[in-house]
């Protein structure tokens, strides 16, 4: 891949995810004031967790990739949240739904569904091998977003907590 | 929609001797509590919940405890030189997430406790922000099904499939600003959508519309996935508020449960070999 390449790939990523991110924060209602830095925080934590999972950058895991992501969105979110006089939870929960593993998600289901509709060994053995791997990998990607989108806001509670001030 | 106030008020230990002061301690404790009933309802942490209700109560000069289980919020208020304490309960604000109504409340402690607000001031601006108006329901609706189709990209969709995705989304979640208007049950609220957004969808998989008709199959109900109690869920068990963060998990992998099951009903009722 080319460096070109990669850069317009790594702006598409971060531009779907800002979409995505200030859509699904309309629904739990977040203040007008803050779309853009929701969006700006989603596009940077999603673009990130792009280049570290790209073979020919770093090729990190998915799950380490949106731990380290989630970590950098909670950072940004701690800084940006006074700005905008809202919580930071109002700028990193909207940030951080685009990277959440849906695939991942509906492929555990899928293989699931299969282990109940095959009976035979085989198929079966393939299909709960499916259901483990996307399950586990779900459940371990979800975990490292909270937990690292989190821990800022643990560190810097002051900080955390004095944004609406 | 919000409380009222103020309602239920149970004195702990009665001493008529100063008639005034028990009315103070009454009315600050019903609006402590009405606030942090508020402040759960729309999505708060625990921990915020509790830092924020405190700060009110320090400011207003009481001593105050906080009780959150998940379904109601118990609120005890006290003056240092008197042996009385007054607790107030509220049922959670049944209000829905809003991250502005979040962000208004967190505001209104900080202006009680940095710029005095006086107590009727205080229980005024509580009132106005009870009445603030949610987001659009068109601007929630169009931005949630442009979010989806963008969702869906991420997830590798070709454009028709961010297409079908923009659309399915589009009926599913009007159907679930209908059947929540109508006070339908949550559950099978998500049941339907789901069931409604999958079988739109699954039109490009039936008629092989596209190149990845399977990622827009997956990613059509992915709205309606309750991101927001996952998380407060994590972030209560940081701080140790066990029962509630275990409330909140329950509570979303039934909606999600319900989700899924709405997806495979779509897929039995078109035949398809289930994936």
């Amino acid at each position: 891949m080319t460096l070109n390449a990669i850069l317009i790939s790594v702006f598409e990523d971060g531009l779907f995810a800002a979409i995505a991110a200030i859509g699904f924060s309309s629904i739990s209602n977040t203040p007008r004031r803050a779309y853009f830095t929701c969006g700006l925080i989603a596009a940077i934590g999603h673009s990130i967790r792009y280049v570290l999972t790209l073979p020919d950058c770093t090729g990190m895991h998915i799950i380490l990739a949106s731990g380290m992501s989630s970590f950098a969105i909670g950072v940004l979110a701690v800084l940006l949240a006074s700005r905008i006089k809202c919580p930071a939870e109002v700028c990193f929960f909207p940030a951080l739904l685009p990277m959440i593993p849906g695939m991942y998600a509906y492929r555990t289901i899928e293989a699931l569904l299969s282990c109940l509709y095959y009976s035979q060994e085989e198929t079966f053995a393939y299909y709960f091998h499916q259901l483990a791997y996307n399950g586990l990998t779900c459940t371990f990607i979800v975990l490292s977003m909270v937990v690292g989108a989190t821990i800022p806001v643990f560190l810097f509670k002051k900080l955390s907590f004095t944004a609406t001030r | 929609m919000y409380p009222e106030m103020p309602k239920m008020i149970t004195p702990m230990m009665n001493n008529t001797d100063d008639a005034a002061d028990n009315a103070n301690l009454h009315l600050t404790a019903a609006f402590l509590a009405d606030y942090a009933s508020l402040l759960l309802g729309c999505g708060a942490t625990c921990i915020r919940t509790e830092k924020n209700t405190r700060r009110m109560a320090g400011a207003l000069g009481y001593g105050f405890d906080i009780t959150i289980l998940p379904t109601h919020v118990y609120v005890w208020i006290w003056r240092a030189d008197v042996a009385r304490r007054y607790m107030a309960v509220r049922k959670t604000a049944a209000c829905g997430i809003s991250f502005h109504l979040n962000a208004l409340l967190s505001r209104l402690s900080w202006e009680v406790a940095d710029n005095h607000l006086d107590f009727p001031t205080a229980v005024r601006r509580f009132k106005s922000i009870c009445d603030t108006p949610p987001t659009g329901k068109l601007e929630v609706l169009l931005l949630t099904s442009l979010a989806n189709a963008s969702f869906c990209r991420l997830f590798g969709g070709d454009v028709i499939a961010m297409l079908i995705v923009f659309f399915s989304t589009l009926l599913g979640y009007k159907l679930k600003q209908i059947m929540l208007e109508e006070g339908c049950d949550v559950r099978f609220t998500f049941l339907c959508a789901s069931f409604f957004s999958a079988t739109f969808s699954a039109g490009g998989h039936i008629f092989g519309i596209g190149n990845t008709p399977e990622i827009a199959l997956g990613t059509s109900v992915l709205y309606l996935i309750p991101g927001v109690p996952y998380m407060n869920a994590v972030s209560d068990v940081l701080y140790r508020h066990y029962l509630c963060a275990f409330s909140r998990f329950i509570d979303a992998a039934i909606l999600t449960a319900c989700l899924s099951a709405g997806l495979c009903a779509g897929m039995l009722i078109l035949g398809m070999k289930w994936f």
